[in-house]
């Protein structure tokens, strides 16, 4: 079977308008990965046209297959209780799959809060400036010359280095002082001095 | 039998949480409250860009006294002790170098005042050091602020971690406690301050401190900021008298610092640490150049625009 044929039978059974033979032909490919490839860019192709939710990559077929792997013995063993119980996982883990594809889908989506929380340790592996500010490693930094050197004040060696580890420290603790979340500033304070 | 995969399909969707703007001004009011009712201790750690520490606290409220001492526990054993929000001793390289001036009193949290500026919201439950917990979360109205996640203990209220995050939702701090005890009232010796511990004496020249700081002001202020102290202190190493003004709009904070530079040539500059930024700026004024520093927990084009807008009140008066 050529794949240009194939790929148009995909096309007709996404588009609903497949003939008998063009369905059998897609249900008897579609074992193989790229078959299955090729439709999900056609549904994604098809989603993008019609601005549709989208779940690319929620391989159903092949998580029904697993399921159905791991299931297949007592499912055929007895036709008893085990038989209806044996549909039963498989359809709970249809719907567990389902489900885990739908919410590690939509997390991509979700904004604000839950996304942080989502993604903590990438944020803090990232530094948090764009100028010129060096951070990286300033709490590893034990030199002399002071935590601000490290590329930040190029040129007027001194002046910052000596003040601004001075003012956020003033900054901290006047901020410890106040409010009545103390030990948040405190914590603050603390760690401009582990160097 | 049918029923059950439905019903893991209805229990698997089930987490979206209804957001409740007056269940988190209760919780933050409760929050408020608790530091100044509830004795406790535990340990926590504080967690930024760069940095990673761990620390004990001993809170004791008895006959309306609010006693703490926190001290690190990894690396240099960085100690403080407060009575009633006065810092009593400090160690290590925590050095106090502040005077209180009268307005430093701790201000409770306004959850009516923080309202105009963030939008409170319960958004779920969490359990943090073994605790049940409710997430309140504040989030900012515009984009002069950063927002908090607030996990609360549902029995007393405390913070048991609190997250910054800026604008696009990445973590700037944590801070979150991974044991509390509620129950046991901690004792005079476990307030007790280390060996280390030098005691910190207040600033003789108060008054006259203030009037120099009181000179200046800002053009602009982001939203909700007002001014909570001003100082001026002669810099003991530099010889130099620096004028810092804090402000703050009930929950973050930053302070300006002023300092003349005598005819140095010192170029502008910015710099972030974890959630605090530094913003220096060369002002010119018929006095000299004056360098502007603001530093805080707020997002780098918010403090550059501070440091923009610092005028003097005497250049002012001249003109």
């Amino acid at each position: 079977m050529s794949r240009e044929a194939l790929q148009e039978s995909l096309s007709a059974v996404m588009d609903n308008e497949a003939d008998e033979l063009e369905l059998r032909r897609v249900l008897n490919a579609f074992d193989d990965v790229e078959t299955r490839d090729t439709w999900a860019r056609y549904q994604i192709a098809r989603a993008v046209m019609h601005k549709d939710l989208l779940l690319p990559r929620l391989d159903i077929a092949a998580a029904v297959s697993a399921a159905l792997e791991d299931e297949a013995v007592p499912a055929k063993a007895s036709r008893g209780p085990w038989r209806s119980l044996g549909r039963l996982a498989v359809a709970a883990s249809v719907t567990i799959a389902v489900l885990a594809g739908v919410r590690l889908y939509n997390q991509d989506e979700i904004a604000g809060v839950e996304l942080a929380q989502q993604s903590n340790q990438p944020a803090l592996a990232v530094p948090q400036v764009k100028g010129p500010a060096v951070l990286a490693g300033y709490s590893e930094s034990s030199e002399a010359t002071g935590p601000m050197a490290n590329g930040v004040l190029q040129g007027q060696p001194g002046w910052h280095d000596q003040r601004l580890p001075s003012y956020l420290r003033q900054h901290a603790q006047q901020a410890a002082l106040k409010g009545t979340e103390s030990a948040l500033p405190y914590a603050r304070a603390a760690s401009l001095e582990n160097r | 039998m049918r029923a059950i995969p439905l019903l893991t399909l209805l229990l698997g969707g089930w987490f979206v949480v209804p957001a409740n703007a007056d269940e988190a001004q209760d919780w933050l009011t409760r929050l408020g409250q608790a530091e100044q009712t509830q004795s406790f201790h535990g340990t926590f750690v504080y967690e930024r860009n760069g940095s990673f520490s761990t620390h004990n606290i001993w809170h004791r409220v008895q006959d309306g006294k609010v006693r703490e001492r926190l001290l690190q526990l990894d690396g240099s054993a960085q100690e403080v002790v407060r009575i009633d929000g006065h810092t009593q001793c400090v160690s290590g390289t925590l050095i106090a170098g502040l005077g209180e001036s009268p307005k430093s009193a701790a201000r409770a949290l306004d959850p009516q005042k923080l309202k105009n500026w963030y939008d409170l919201a319960v958004i779920g439950k969490s359990r943090v050091a073994g605790r049940a917990a409710v997430i309140v979360s504040l989030t900012p109205r515009d984009q002069h602020r950063y927002g908090f996640e607030l996990h609360l203990d549902k029995e007393t209220g405390l913070p048991l971690k609190s997250l910054l995050l800026n604008d696009k939702g990445q973590l700037l701090e944590r801070f979150q406690f991974t044991q509390l005890d509620t129950a046991d009232v901690p004792s005079d010796k476990d307030l007790q301050a280390g060996p280390d511990c030098k005691t910190v004496s207040l600033e003789p020249d108060k008054a006259e401190a203030l009037k120099t700081a009181e000179v200046w002001h800002s053009d602009w202020l982001p939203p909700g900021f007002e001014l909570s102290s001003s100082s001026s202190r002669k810099d003991p190493e530099t010889k130099t008298q620096v004028s810092s003004l804090m402000y703050d709009d009930g929950l973050a904070r930053f302070s300006v610092f002023l300092e003349p530079l005598n005819g140095a040539t010192v170029t502008d500059t910015r710099t972030q640490l974890g959630p605090t930024v530094a913003v220096s700026r060369r002002l010119t004024t018929p006095q000299g150049e004056i360098m502007v520093t603001v530093v805080g927990e707020i997002p780098i084009g918010t403090a550059e625009r501070i440091a923009l807008s610092m005028r003097s009140d005497a250049t002012a008066a001249k003109q």
